[in-house]
């Protein structure tokens, strides 16, 4: 393992930083947008939590992506995740709500076809049926907090000062379990094509928590997003806030915590193994987006309103997403593998 | 952090109390207004109404320091950030009420009016509406702070009882312009009146407000 290494993974750390400075607003950005928490609280409890998730939960969502399309040599990982970014960059440019995990399924496709290897249409469809399922899941939990909530609310009549000390704390509290299930759901985005190529070795840490490869894989990549979080998510959160709309910092709280539930039932092996010991249906680990997440749980939360806050432009705009998004990324993944191929003649498949 | 998290905490106690006192000024406010009136048309200016007179002038100096407190903290803690210009301004309308009570005691105090026993009973009436329309403004404030489902009920009395205030102080000023007193003593009774009646004006002014902004707090 050389410098050639980090070069080659300096597309994902790339694509970490980007989640980390966007997903960031997800989980403290109408916190932070209305003071309720400083942003270097939330920026550090996000920063630690997002790392804790990848390092100790991210290891379901990324076997998924493993088995869309295992990526064998750095430089195929390199470009895969390279495309994904170049993609996000574009879709963003279109004011399409993006999602990284839709920009590397496309690109792992691409990866594929390129290499002449089979994707999996059952894990595909998997995959694909996650994305329609994770906006309407946390559309669901929304509504199921949101009448809780204001029932709670209704029955204790605490004292509106008393309901805002408690309400920073369930912020953090919400903010912290949001990053520790972006961290486990996410991070199969942002490293999950390196895996199998990746020449690093376990990794005892000074207090004796030993790491193996891919979670040493998993930490660079969790700092990549902390990273993102402490230098850019700032500037994200002042212009475009949470951004889906402005929302008040008790929906704030209950928006966070039913796309964290989405998030974290995506991305947990143990919950997936206590479903199935039970004898009950489990969700599949994949990575899901946490601005889709949130989007469909504010329009659930506007559905049991009355229905006026739809954003049917922003449904139509989401359903295109999941067709274009991949899409895109694989013909641009395509593209730049031959380019890297034929160009710079690195191997970029086995 | 924790440090921080346990100050918020003792912090928030001390302003949730402070804002209730602030309360209990205006309903102390609106009683000792009702007795000073009272004690007024039976013994003008006595030592009795002189000594509730400064009664209410403490209170509403009382209220003074702790709505000054109460913005004070709300902006230094940076507390309730999404709702704070709106319980600003809900503390700023409930100490205009306040004011009122000890400007027309101070008026009475001042001027000396010189009141017929046949108006006596009218006055002492539209006090008393007076009174109860800021005594029903200040508990569905109370219950913008604890408890907003309740607000809507004690804003339907305070409209009921301001509307009565308005009949009330009609009738009342007609009497006056009807009689046979001086011009100079029938506007200066009809000042008061108008004055008396200012003050259930201003808390329906205030209900209305505090209507939108517990629509506002509905998330």
């Amino acid at each position: 393992m050389g410098l050639s290494f980090f070069i080659f993974l300096s597309s994902g750390l790339f694509l970490g930083w980007s989640l980390g400075a966007s997903d960031a607003s997800n989980i403290f950005g109408t916190a932070v947008g209305t003071k309720m928490v400083k942003f270097r609280t939330a920026a550090i409890i996000a920063s630690v939590f997002i790392v804790l998730g990848a390092v100790s939960a991210g290891d379901g969502t990324t076997q998924t992506l493993g088995q869309l399309g295992s990526i064998n040599t750095l430089p195929g990982a390199f470009m895969t995740a390279l495309a994904a970014a170049l993609t996000i960059y574009w879709m963003v440019e279109l004011s399409m709500p993006i999602s990284t995990s839709q920009a590397i399924v496309g690109a792992i496709i691409g990866w594929n076809f390129f290499a002449s290897k089979p994707t999996d249409p059952a894990v595909l469809t998997k995959i694909a049926a996650t994305w329609v399922m994770c906006p309407v899941l946390a559309g669901a939990f929304a509504v199921m907090l949101y009448y809780l909530v204001k029932k709670i609310i209704r029955v204790s009549h605490l004292h509106l000062i008393r309901q805002d000390c408690y309400l920073r704390v369930g912020l953090i509290l919400a903010g912290a379990f949001g990053a520790y299930a972006l961290g486990a759901n996410n991070i199969a985005n942002v490293m999950g094509v390196f895996v199998p190529a990746s020449p690093l070795q376990s990794f005892i840490l000074p207090w004796g928590w030993e790491l193996n490869a891919t979670q040493v894989l998993f930490l660079i990549g969790g700092l990549a997003i902390s990273c993102g979080v402490i230098t850019y998510s700032h500037k994200v959160i002042n212009t475009v806030g949470n951004g889906v709309m402005k929302m008040s910092p008790l929906m704030a709280f209950v928006v966070v915590i039913a796309q964290s539930l989405v998030l974290f039932l995506f991305a947990s092996t143990e919950l997936q193994e206590f479903l199935h010991s039970n004898g009950l249906p489990a969700f599949p680990l994949v990575p899901v987006s946490s601005s889709q997440a949130v989007i469909g749980a504010v329009m659930g939360i506007g559905i049991y309103k009355g229905g006026r806050d739809i954003n049917w432009q922003l449904i139509v705009k989401i359903a295109m997403s999941w067709v274009a998004t991949p899409l895109v990324a694989a013909v641009v993944c395509y593209v730049s593998l031959f380019f890297l191929q034929n160009v710079f003649a690195l191997e970029v498949f086995r | 952090m924790f440090h921080v998290n346990f100050s918020l905490f003792s912090q928030t106690k001390a302003l949730e109390n402070k804002i209730d006192m602030f309360h209990d000024k205006l309903l102390d406010a609106a009683m000792t207004f009702k007795k000073a009136v009272a004690v007024y048309l039976e013994q003008k200016r006595s030592d009795d109404f002189k000594k509730i007179s400064k009664q209410i002038k403490q209170i509403e100096h009382d209220a003074d320091n702790l709505r000054r407190e109460i913005e004070n903290n709300l902006y230094s803690q940076n507390l309730i950030p999404d709702l704070r210009a709106d319980v600003l301004q809900l503390v700023e309308n409930l100490d205009r009420v306040i004011n009122k009570f000890d400007e027309v005691v101070y008026k009475f105090y001042a001027e000396q009016p010189e009141i017929a026993n046949e108006y006596h009973s009218r006055i002492k009436e539209l006090c008393s509406l007076s009174a109860d329309c800021a005594e029903n403004m200040a508990k569905a404030s109370r219950a913008f702070f604890r408890n907003v489902s309740s607000v809507r009920d004690y804003s339907q009395k305070v409209y009921f009882i301001e509307h009565e205030s308005d009949l009330s102080s009609r009738k009342l000023t007609e009497a006056i312009f009807d009689s046979d007193l001086p011009l100079a003593n029938k506007l200066q009774l009809n000042g008061f009146v108008t004055d008396i009646a200012d003050i259930a004006d201003t808390a329906e002014d205030f209900i209305d407000e505090l209507l939108i902004f517990t629509i506002k707090r509905d998330i």
